[in-house]
């Protein structure tokens, strides 16, 4: 694990800045990726959005305050990035956020990049139901494993909250995947 | 095998033998109700041509183009008349801190109906306290008895389920 502190002040120094960010990068763009992955399900548009991720924090690093860890701060970049990009997508093709995403679980089985089973896909489809709120908490409880105090940072959410928005997010994947 | 002839009950042929098998697949079926994972694969090599990638759209991000010195001195003088003007328009116009109450309620509903908040009925609850909350203080003016009947008599299919019975 790298030393978080440290690496923030080579971030924030010139003649360190460089190798800095090689470090975080190489540190972050795999559990990034993932999160955005699980977000917009698509690898090039993940692909995108992971770069436009990387670029931002390279961006404002500056005002990296060091209020909350890197990682949450980089989590949240990334989510923020991902939900609007979904949200610009549905807008350009004039449809709501909800049909977007159906229409991105429907373009699954086409995606050379999506290996899963019947009952994967049908995974897809029940997480695709859930509002955004429980979208979120279940993927980053349920397939990143975080834990809830670092859902909590990264969302801004109480961690009752999220364990109830998790407990309904599972009742309802549950239930849609025990349907026929 | 010796029989046990205390116990008169018996099993199918290889009942105990096939048990095993049997439970494994239930427990396998069991599991994978809710996969774990979720299928999603990436290219060859993806993550280690990244940073390279990341790196060349970074250049092309972060490249300056160069003004004209004339050009530059003027975006600058304007940038600060602007600056002066926006700082001294911004303390002419400040008496005192701005607060939540400032803002016109119709601001507040406006805001509500055109931004999406996607929160679940839990949630709200979560955050409202609703301890002296009274129905009618969500209510600009009061509701007349007729529209409760008319509301009632559009939304209600089963009239028995409104106890009518003890008002009659």
């Amino acid at each position: 694990m790298i030393v978080e502190e440290a690496l923030v002040q080579d971030l924030k120094t010139k003649n360190t800045q460089a190798q800095a960010f090689k470090i975080l990068v190489n540190t972050y763009k795999e559990r990034l990726y993932w999160q955005i992955r699980g977000i917009v399900l698509n690898h090039d548009d993940a692909d995108d959005v992971l770069q436009n991720t990387f670029i931002k924090i390279y961006k404002n690093i500056d005002g990296f305050e060091g209020d909350s860890k890197l990682f949450s701060w980089m989590y949240r970049i990334a989510t923020n990035e991902a939900l609007s990009f979904i949200k610009q997508r549905a807008k350009l093709q004039g449809i709501t956020d909800i049909d977007y995403q159906e229409k991105l679980v429907s373009n699954l089985q086409a995606d050379v990049y999506f290996e899963g089973d019947q009952i994967q896909l049908k995974l897809q489809q029940a997480i695709a139901t859930l509002p955004e709120k429980q979208k979120l908490v279940f993927n980053m409880k349920y397939f990143q494993e975080l834990k809830y105090e670092e859902i909590s940072e990264i969302l801004d959410t109480s961690v009752g909250g999220l364990k109830a928005s998790y407990h309904l997010a599972v009742k309802k994947v549950e239930q849609y995947l025990k349907t026929d | 095998m010796k029989k046990n002839i205390k116990n008169p009950f018996k099993t199918p042929q290889n009942y105990f033998d096939s048990f095993e098998d049997k439970l494994m697949d239930k427990l396998s079926t069991k599991e994978s109700v809710m996969p774990k994972a979720r299928g999603f694969t990436v290219p060859d090599n993806y993550f280690d041509t990244f940073n390279d990638k990341l790196t060349s759209k970074l250049n092309k991000e972060t490249k300056v183009i160069p003004l004209y010195p004339i050009k530059k001195i003027m975006a600058i003088a304007a940038s600060i008349a602007a600056i002066a003007i926006i700082f001294l328009g911004y303390n002419w116009n400040r008496t005192e801190e701005l607060s939540i109450s400032d803002l016109a309620n119709t601001d507040i509903e406006a805001y509500f109906e055109n931004n999406e908040f996607d929160l679940t009925s839990y949630e709200i609850a979560e955050v409202l306290p609703f301890t002296d909350t009274e129905f009618s203080n969500m209510l600009n003016s009061s509701i007349e008895n007729e529209n409760i009947l008319d509301y009632l008599s559009d939304n209600t299919n089963d009239f028995e389920e409104l106890n009518l019975q003890e008002n009659e």
